[in-house]
């Protein structure tokens, strides 16, 4: 795992700083890294519907949320998502074919 | 007849990566008498940056057996038509390519954004599965290979894309011929 440094916000910190008052040092790391991770995700969501819209290009996508395409193109296929935008999305079709919510 | 063809990343990605009948789409590609080009922008994306994953290795393979060629841009033409699209460098280069390329008959792109983009500059625009119907209707790819490819690719396309793709592969059915596979 990388370890790198990250300035978080004020009350982020409290509440690090709370688990490690009631004794849950070893939390604090998982914590921190959770919630990255949901970041990661929540930001990815939020390009995927741009990019779904058409308003970006996959390799604009991949340049804001920090990767490479073939990085992001392999994010997108583990969370079942198509890397093309062109078509008609998974909700718009008759058969109710679902994409795996990320 | 060569069929010159410039490829952005997405496509690039997807044609290195899908296999039908023991073959890579890429090399069923090129066996059909396809050039492929594509600007140093996106071999970087897929051939070096993609490097850890296996189609990076196929990109990085056939780019140096000059199988595909990586083209500089020479002038950017579109530079200020395509600023205030959010395309990335090898969308934007891709599309440049096309039209300082001798020969190119269109750009392959499965993105919405530079479909437009390219349309708009009054290019031909093609998504990877209407290349791989080309080919057919040519007679350089069977109809059978064609529909294996189609099918083999369809899971990173949205609904409709393949379907329509099928159908134009029927209707070039006339044109079979004996083509790679």
């Amino acid at each position: 795992m990388v370890k790198v440094v990250v300035p978080v916000k004020e009350e982020i910190l409290r509440a690090a700083e709370r688990r490690k008052a009631v004794g849950m040092d070893e939390g604090i790391a998982q914590f921190l890294a959770e919630l990255i991770d949901l970041g990661f995700e929540y930001r990815l969501q939020q390009l995927y519907q741009r990019f779904e819209d058409g308003k970006i290009s996959l390799e604009y996508f991949a340049n804001e949320l920090g990767l490479g395409v073939r990085d992001l193109y392999a994010a997108l296929e583990r969370r079942g998502l198509a890397t093309s935008n062109i078509g008609a999305r998974p909700s718009e079709t008759d058969n109710g074919q679902q994409i795996t919510p990320i | 007849m060569v069929l010159t063809v410039v490829l952005d990343a997405g496509p690039l990605i997807a044609a290195c990566k899908f296999e039908t009948q023991g073959r890579l789409v890429v090399d069923h590609l090129l066996l059909s008498g396809c050039r492929i080009v594509i600007a140093p922008s996106v071999e970087e994306e897929v051939a070096v940056l993609g490097a850890g994953y296996p189609d990076g290795v196929v990109a990085g393979e056939r780019i140096a057996q000059g199988d595909i060629q990586v083209m500089p841009v020479a002038n950017r033409r579109w530079a200020r038509h395509l600023a205030a699209y959010a395309l990335g460098d090898g969308e934007k280069d891709s599309i440049e390519l096309c039209g300082q390329v001798e020969g190119v008959q269109a750009l392959v792109t499965d993105d919405y954004l530079a479909f437009v983009a390219a349309i708009r500059l009054d290019l031909e625009a093609w998504m990877l599965p209407d290349l791989v119907v080309k080919l057919a209707k040519r007679g350089s790819l069977t109809i059978r290979v064609a529909a294996a490819i189609l099918e083999t690719v369809r899971p990173r396309y949205r609904a409709g894309v393949i379907e329509y793709s099928l159908v134009q592969l029927v209707e070039g059915k006339h044109g079979e011929s004996s083509g790679t596979g």
